[in-house]
């Protein structure tokens, strides 16, 4: 028979909450920085894209381009902002900081470690979806309830992101890799996952490639969850994004483990 | 393994792909020992101490730490040992009195006792005026100082440091020493790393000479000097014609001798007399003088540059 141990959950012991405190403490030094690039950045595009080059389009899939596009920002902030915590920010405590280091001298594992440092991430993701859905809400974007769904949703979301992103800071070289990752992954992806007009106007071949990648079933999670329109094929994408979750957290604690212990 | 032992470690390997860092190293280390790891860059002493502090995966071998093993209780080991690593390894990001707090909160102490802990510690390490400074703003010095009281934080049994005065002026080198005589006498029992030879020879019960990854030598650092050297040591040097002619001679008495460029060292045994050798060198600088703990290591891991 074939090991199946690899799909138990990993036991994580609870010292990751202070490697979380140790992060929100330092957070709440930077915390005007953070809340710059966080928040107002995809503000600006919601008010260049959204706005201003949606004002030209008169409806989009039955809706104005403004909410079309809405729940697709989001969740290029829910992946961007916990794509960079976890490149060059934990890239620089991996490498040149040794923040592990330091902190693998006292009891901590390295399980507790990574476990806090993707929570950190997520919460980080978290923060900025809140802070643009509050933004948001002014310009009469949030209407009902269903929008808890989908910030627990991105969430999610920015889970897996972070696990990706710290799975590549395990590979990087040096600070260049992460160029690689961002123009040649990140910035592509979020071209081709149905931000800024729907998936169905692509190419099939790019169609097919877009559903490797998990931005695409978290944007038409959202989409069908804010427009009411559920359809089955959405437990597929739940089922795609809890497994995504799951493999890329475990790839993370993997590869920084072998990285921390040689 | 009795109960006082603190480290005990039987024929330990560690391979970092094709590259061989310890090849076979047993030792016993007892509680309320201080010993020194000896040794030229690359010998394998960081390794060794990394194995133990686990930061490092045992290639071969067994290891005890505090009577636990190290591949499966590292957890358990880690809370009851502290580490002063080669790098300092603090946290930038935050001040003196953030950076103990985080590291106790990672030890996961009780919250009552920390604040008390804390400033116990600034106090004895003479770093209450600098608690609210950032890391970046320290001197060297005080940096290590910090270092060593973040690894007492949670009131460790062992205590490593990994080339504790590397890098320190001689005022803060005097005081770590005098800081590491006071933790004996507590009967902590403390493993260091050290490239200064006088500082092994002052501070630690006993030495182990490391190099390519084996122990050659391990005793006090008496009977090191006794047993490798001697009595007394003869120093000489002579141009490099007359060089053969007196090695000849050294050969002919049986002395026991080292040669580095023009420099011979005779090293006189219990049973030889040195006015015997006074009187075959006719160089024009000889000395005698006392064996230390730097012949021994110099005899034992030779001359030779590393990692050049």
């Amino acid at each position: 028979m074939s090991d199946l141990t690899f799909l138990k959950l990993p036991k994580i012991r609870d010292g990751y909450k202070n490697i979380w405190l140790r992060n929100f403490l330092h957070f709440k030094k930077t915390f005007l920085v953070s809340f710059f690039w966080v928040i107002l950045e995809p503000l600006m595009y919601l008010g260049a894209i959204g706005y201003g080059l949606g004002s030209y389009i008169q409806t989009i899939n039955g809706q104005s381009y403004v909410d079309f596009f809405f729940p697709g920002l989001l969740a290029s902030t829910s992946m961007m902002v916990p794509f960079f915590e976890s490149t060059y920010n934990n890239y620089t405590k991996l490498t040149f900081q040794k923040i592990y280091n330091h902190m693998m001298l006292t009891r901590l594992d390295t399980y507790e470690i990574i476990t806090g440092e993707l929570l950190w991430s997520t919460f980080k993701g978290f923060f900025g979806i809140v802070g643009l859905v509050f933004i948001a809400s002014f310009f009469g974007l949030v209407s009902g309830w269903e929008i808890i769904l989908v910030i627990l949703l991105l969430t999610l979301n920015s889970w897996i992101f972070s696990g990706i992103a710290m799975s590549i800071t395990s590979w990087a070289k040096n600070y260049d890799s992460f160029i690689y990752a961002t123009s040649g992954f990140l910035i592509p992806l979020t071209l081709i996952s149905g931000i800024y007009f729907p998936i169905s106007q692509m190419p099939v071949l790019l169609q097919i490639t877009t559903y490797i990648f998990p931005l695409a079933h978290t944007i038409e999670l959202c989409r069908m969850i804010l427009t009411e329109q559920w359809h089955w094929v959405g437990y597929f994408h739940l089922l795609y994004l809890l497994i995504a979750a799951y493999v890329f957290f475990a790839l993370a604690l993997m590869r920084i483990t072998k990285k921390l212990i040689n | 393994m009795s109960l006082d032992t603190a480290i005990e470690a039987k024929n330990v390997v560690k391979k970092y792909n094709d590259f061989t860092a310890l090849n076979g190293v047993s030792l016993e280390i007892k509680k309320g020992e201080c010993v020194g790891l000896l040794g030229p860059n690359e010998a394998g002493k960081s390794t060794l101490m990394k194995l133990m502090y686990c930061q490092s995966l045992l290639t071969e071998g067994e290891l005890y730490v505090l009577g636990l093993n190290v591949k499966k209780n590292f957890r358990e080991i880690k809370s009851k040992i502290g580490v002063v690593p080669q790098e300092n390894m603090l946290d930038e990001e935050f001040t003196l009195l953030e950076n103990l707090k985080l590291f106790a909160r990672y030890q996961q102490m009780d919250p009552a006792t920390i604040e008390e802990k804390i400033f116990y510690l600034l106090r004895l390490f003479k770093l209450e005026e600098f608690a609210n400074h950032q890391i970046g703003q320290l001197s060297g010095g005080t940096q290590r100082r910090l270092c060593i009281a973040r690894a007492l934080i949670h009131s460790p049994d062992l205590l490593f440091l990994d080339e504790p005065t590397t890098g320190l002026d001689p005022q803060s080198r005097l005081w770590l020493w005098n800081f590491v005589k006071q933790m004996k006498e507590m009967a902590g029992t403390i493993l260091m790393t050290t490239h200064y030879i006088e500082e092994a020879e002052e501070l630690c019960d006993r030495v182990a000479i490391i190099d390519h990854g084996k122990i050659l030598s391990i005793d006090s650092p008496h009977n090191l000097i006794n047993s490798q050297i001697g009595n007394e040591v003869v120093e000489f040097h002579s141009n490099s014609v007359d060089l053969n002619y007196y090695i000849n001679r050294l050969k002919d008495n049986k002395f026991d001798y080292q040669v580095y460029h023009n420099m011979v060292l005779v090293f006189i045994k219990p049973n030889q007399d040195s006015r015997v050798l006074l009187e075959i060198i006719k160089s024009e600088k000889v000395t005698l003088r006392k064996p230390t703990l730097n012949d021994v290591f110099l005899k034992l891991a030779g001359y030779n540059l590393r990692d050049v």
